[in-house]
């Protein structure tokens, strides 16, 4: 191909390229490098300029001696140990045992898990909330009449049971994806290794392991990265539930973010200080992501 | 080739000027806000050519208003918007905020400088934030002696509200209300608590509330009235609830210091802790505490006030009944002597400074119309609350509820409104502290430590 065709053609590829990349540029990049600047900054809502004034790492020093960002950080790393291992291996499970099924069935098992994923967050945090209801809830009508509770569970509004409530609506709206994503990918594992193995004898578990897993780690690795950035990231169901309550048993960084931007709007430097822990929320999400990583390659 | 060639380039053309649009989306006829439009329930009138000529030069508006009374109803609002189109030709763009995320919209506008020529809500807003903040037009120039006679013959303290303490007024009021709270007479009958209230002039003592919520507790074994403090929808209730209850403060007369640690109110809150039928509740913030009540079951609710005396939980199911039909009889906060000091609403009318003179003088003809015209009865009547002065260029304002009996009836509340403290210095973090606090308490936190802790940061973000 002569070079003039190779430009014309490499122009044609960068011209679909470009809106794309315009979108990107503006709504991703240039606010990526905005966020890192304010949080060197004491930048506030009433402040005419964008960026406020220059106070270098001290939006940092404080963070760490805020001892509501720091219940923040320990309940998103609490959703994160906690979610993410069981997302995917309840993912895993429903996958395996559902992979086999003949088309309609495997059709029906995955809308009814990817339900929950199309659903509006409103629509379902409006249902749980119904569910977990002080005084009308259907739970505590069930396990009172079964005979488990006598009193009324405040689910939401006890610190004891908040935190496990937000992430038993997390686990449901994230497990959808990862299941249809291990059905696809437990359905292009190479059947003739699955047979030369079992031929040389191999168990179930020994297939699995042996043969499956491994041929499944890039859709694991995917599914690993992707459920922690949402778990990281989870603000709506706080936001409409909890509000970080009660006394911050539900605070995420997310919801803290978000609070310290739009509420504490007369705190002195609140913008530059919301954005030290967007930050520091995005070195933690990038750790996490490349010890995944690491993991998954060595595997 | 050739055609690869244009699709690339067409498609390429198509985002960019689909860039473009989004720049300029906002620059329609009589709206500069740049805020998100889609939900929105505007309307707007412009481009009539039937209307009058605008006097001020802008030909359009935009208002934003809180859910105040039946102003969050759109054929409401509109039936006002359009009687003021129809006499100055300026056409106005209602958009319609709840208390759920309005401060969001408002906060999110003002950093994107795509804020609305108008706002209707209270002075805690449009005073001692926004226009602290150097948000706001000074109002002041509207104000002649008889519009200040007229208004202070209501209460004195309606413009001292609407003003900044460097004597900018940044609120002209149209309607105000007190704060009460409510309870439900067919279970006080029930559980023999009626005995407890004087359904007369609707108070009651301290003495007397625990009595009632220990036999309504006996009665039902159930929580009767929550302390809700999931969020800041509704707090004046529980504020009132607290500082009535032996005679506690909030904030000193000056309004500069929060002095919520006060063994008055730290005894109120280790009171309603120890009453089994008072739970301080996290989940429910005021709305929810409404809705609990309206389904009877709590059976008192301590945020309330006429506009739901008249339409319990905006739910048009008739005044003053339940959804099963129970009778709602509305109640001053219990103190001590029996006479509380009740939080007050006052609402009205805000201009934010976009810096165009034309659109400020716009929105200063609207406030007139609304508030000090003929057509001021129906904007206050609109509101479902009472008017702030006795008269507007000549209309008689003081007798336009004399054919309800409910307002009537409400009207003997309003001697015990209480100081308007929501204009103290840094409300807004303030008001989180206290339901925070709330939370706390409900915990099982030491009263006395919570409250001096939560006290020290609302006077710490009063501080700057």
């Amino acid at each position: 191909m002569s070079r003039a065709l190779q430009w014309r053609e490499d122009l044609a590829g960068y011209l679909f390229m470009l809106p794309s990349l315009i979108f990107f540029v503006g709504f991703v990049i240039i606010p990526m490098f905005i966020c890192i600047f304010t949080s060197l900054t004491a930048t506030n809502m009433h402040d005419a300029a964008m960026f406020g004034q220059f106070i270098g790492l001290e939006n940092f020093i404080k963070l760490f001696q805020d001892k509501v960002f720091q219940k923040g950080l320990l309940n998103t790393f609490i959703i994160v140990i906690v979610s993410v291992p069981t997302v995917c291996a309840f993912s895993l499970w429903v996958g395996s045992a559902i992979y086999k099924l003949n088309n309609v069935a495997l059709s029906a098992f995955r809308c009814i898990f990817y339900l929950p994923v199309v659903t509006g967050s409103v629509a379902v945090t409006v249902v749980w909330r119904w569910m977990y209801d002080n005084y009308t809830g259907i739970l505590n009508t069930a396990l009172k009449g079964v005979g488990l509770i006598e009193q009324n569970i405040n689910w939401l509004g006890d610190p004891k049971t908040a935190l496990g409530c937000i992430i038993v609506i997390l686990f449901t709206t994230s497990v959808g994806q990862p299941i249809v994503l291990y059905v696809s990918a437990l359905g292009n594992v190479d059947t003739t290794l699955i047979e030369a193995a079992e031929v040389d004898g191999a168990t179930d578990m020994q297939v699995f392991w042996k043969v499956k897993w491994p041929q499944m780690m890039p859709t694991t690795l995917y599914i690993l990265v992707i459920t922690t950035i949402n778990s990281f990231q989870c603000f709506a169901l706080i936001q409409l539930l909890t509000q970080g309550g009660p006394s911050h048993a539900t605070d995420t960084v997310m919801y803290y973010i978000y609070y310290t931007a739009f509420k504490l709007t007369e705190q002195a430097g609140h913008f530059g200080y919301a954005n030290a822990m967007g930050v520091v929320l995005a070195i933690f999400i990038g750790i996490m992501s490349a010890i995944q990583f690491r993991l998954a390659k060595e595997k | 080739m050739k055609m690869k060639k244009i699709i690339a380039a067409a498609l390429a053309m198509a985002m960019a000027l689909s860039l473009v649009a989004c720049g300029n989306g906002n620059k329609d006829n009589g709206s500069q806000s740049k805020a998100p439009s889609s939900g929105s329930q505007g309307q707007n009138q412009g481009g009539d050519q039937s209307n009058p000529p605008s006097s001020s030069g802008a030909s359009g508006i935009t208002l934003w208003t809180y859910p105040i009374g039946d102003w969050k109803d759109e054929n409401a609002v509109k039936a006002l918007t359009d009687a003021f189109t129809a006499e100055t030709g300026i056409s106005v763009k209602v958009e319609y905020l709840d208390y759920t995320a309005g401060d969001d919209r408002v906060n999110t506008a003002i950093t994107a400088e795509g804020t609305p020529d108008l706002i209707m809500e209270g002075p805690e807003r449009l005073v001692a934030n926004w226009g602290a903040n150097g948000h706001m037009v000074d109002l002041k120039d509207m104000f002649d002696d008889t519009d200040l006679a007229e208004i202070n013959a209501v209460n004195e303290g309606i413009m001292k509200a609407c003003t900044y303490s460097n004597g900018a007024i940044y609120e002209y009021p149209l309607v105000m209300t007190a704060h009460c709270m409510a309870i439900n007479k067919n279970a006080f009958e029930e559980a023999g608590a009626l005995q407890y209230v004087d359904l007369e002039n609707h108070t009651w003592t301290t003495e007397n509330f625990i009595k009632a919520v220990e036999a309504l507790y006996s009665k039902y074994n159930a929580t009767v009235g929550a302390v809700f403090c999931a969020g800041q929808g509704g707090d004046q209730g529980t504020r009132a609830l607290v500082n009535n209850l032996y005679g506690g403060t909030f904030t000193n007369a000056e309004h500069t210091q929060y002095l919520w640690n006060d063994p008055n109110n730290i005894k109120a809150l280790e009171q309603l802790k120890s009453m089994k039928g008072i739970a301080f509740d996290p989940s429910l913030d005021g709305g929810k505490e409404i809705t609990a009540f309206y389904q009877g079951i709590l059976k008192m609710a301590f945020c309330w006030n006429i506009a739901q005396q008249l339409d319990p939980n905006s739910a048009k199911t008739g005044a003053e009944k339940t959804i099963s039909g129970e009778d709602i009889v509305f109640m001053s906060f219990p103190s001590e002597t029996g006479e509380s000091q009740l939080c007050g609403g006052i609402w009205g009318f805000g201009i934010f400074d976009n810096g165009d003179q034309a659109r400020i003088d716009a929105s200063k003809q609207f406030i007139k119309f609304m508030c000090d015209s003929a057509h001021t009865v129906d904007a206050v009547k609109t509101a479902n609350y009472f008017a702030v002065r006795t008269t507007a260029e000549g209309t008689d304002l003081s007798n336009i509820w004399a054919d309800n009996p409910i307002m009537a009836e409400y009207t003997k509340l309003m001697p015990y409104l209480g100081d308007y403290y929501q204009v103290t210095t840094g409300w807004a973090a303030a008001r989180t502290e206290w339901w925070n606090m709330l939370q706390e308490v409900g915990t099982g936190s030491d009263v006395a430590t919570v409250l001096a802790a939560h006290e020290a940061a609302a006077n710490a973000a009063a501080a700057g």
